[in-house]
């Protein structure tokens, strides 16, 4: 396959770079911010609610929306019952590894089915 | 393979090595998959060695592989970026608590290898194993790191040799993430909030077109979740949204504060 873009190594180094430091700031910025100051008690009560609303929404960019940000079940149907069987893979053995594996093959087998 | 009974022999970078093999394997295809995409949109196998090095995010990867296929100008795809990664900072603000100590060079180590899944992976440690240290942390952010630039490299090489079925390795991570929200699940709130997240999600995705609608839905669903435990906590303490959930196998429980059958 040809390279469909013209843009040289100079170029993309400049990308990468540039990439490098929109990408670092924050990520580094709050960890260097919030581990200095005292952080009031209520900050880290809400803060113990990210991960859940974050991995939430991660999961239903993946399941529920196209990637033209289109909400969009019919084309996502293996991925749908996939994720109901890695949920429960989940819940009953509580193994990361199984859970990915298992996520991985029901996903493929659906695919291939339906 | 995670529920293993720590070995206090075990050497440092095995027993993080355990820990972080899941997400390490989960990688790989992926890697391939966004190093066959890279080299398909003209970066050489260096700079997509270096790409994944200092970048370390596949979403970001994944994009900057398909706004160069399309000729986005560099400003654009640099902004583009910038959105996407808007989110690392609630990645940070969320485990600072857990590097209060730390010296500003390990900080600064520590945030550039940060991202979603490795952090998913920490968090979880660190909420879990009173004994888990930041330095363990960074081990399993290197650990990842290593096997993304690998896999990256790899496919990189192979170039369109290799066919890769992409939204069926993608779904690696969504069921990693999957698992990480149940890992979460402490109490009916928990799930309540991650329906609540759900839909926020799908309405400002769809409203932003982008992936900023991921940090608006995020904080207003956890400031959701902060407001309505504080409330119940002082207003209603026999709620049932307070009511414990509890796993089948879950021994991690055990380790955990909750000591009070109810």
């Amino acid at each position: 396959m040809a390279a469909v873009n013209h843009w040289n190594t100079a170029q993309h180094l400049l990308l990468v770079i540039l990439g490098f430091f929109v990408a670092f700031a924050p990520r580094y910025l709050p960890i260097k911010i919030f581990t200095q100051r005292k952080i009031p008690e209520w900050f880290n009560e809400w803060m113990k609610f990210i991960p859940v609303s974050l991995f939430t929404a991660l999961v239903v960019k993946d399941v529920f929306v196209s990637p033209t940000y289109q909400f969009d079940v019919v084309h996502h149907i293996p991925e749908i019952i996939a994720s109901v069987i890695v949920g429960l893979i989940a819940y009953f053995t509580r193994s990361m590894a199984l859970s990915v594996v298992v996520g991985l093959v029901s996903v493929f087998l659906l695919a291939v089915v339906l | 393979m995670t529920k293993q009974v720590p070995n206090p022999n075990e050497p440092k970078w095995r027993s993080t090595l355990n820990v972080a093999m899941p997400l390490n394997l989960s990688y790989i295809p992926i890697g391939l998959a966004c190093g066959v995409l890279l080299h398909a949109a003209g970066f050489n196998t260096i700079l997509t060695g270096l790409v994944s090095i200092f970048i370390f995010s596949g979403g970001a990867q994944f994009m900057i592989a398909s706004m160069l296929t399309i000729n986005a100008p560099l400003l654009s795809i640099v902004l583009m970026l910038f959105f996407l990664e808007l989110r690392y900072a609630l990645l940070g603000s969320s485990l600072s608590k857990y590097l209060v100590g730390t010296s500003e060079r390990f900080k600064l180590i520590f945030a550039v290898s940060m991202n979603d899944e490795n952090y998913a992976v920490n968090y979880l440690k660190f909420a879990t194993d009173k004994k888990w240290t930041p330095r363990e942390a960074l081990m399993v952010e290197h650990y990842s790191l290593l096997f993304w630039t690998i896999s990256n490299i790899i496919g990189s090489l192979v170039g369109s040799a290799l066919k890769i079925d992409l939204t069926v390795v993608h779904f690696a991570l969504t069921a990693l993430f999957l698992y990480m929200i149940i890992m979460q699940v402490k109490n009916r709130l928990t799930i309540f909030i991650g329906l609540i997240a759900a839909v926020l999600a799908v309405f400002f995705l769809v409203l932003t077109k982008s992936t900023l609608g991921l940090v608006i839905s995020t904080l207003i669903s956890s400031f959701i979740g902060f407001a309505l435990e504080h409330y119940l906590r002082n207003k209603k303490p026999g709620s049932h949204f307070l009511y414990k959930v509890r796993s089948p196998a879950s021994k991690e429980a055990a380790v955990e504060e909750e000591s009070d059958e109810n």
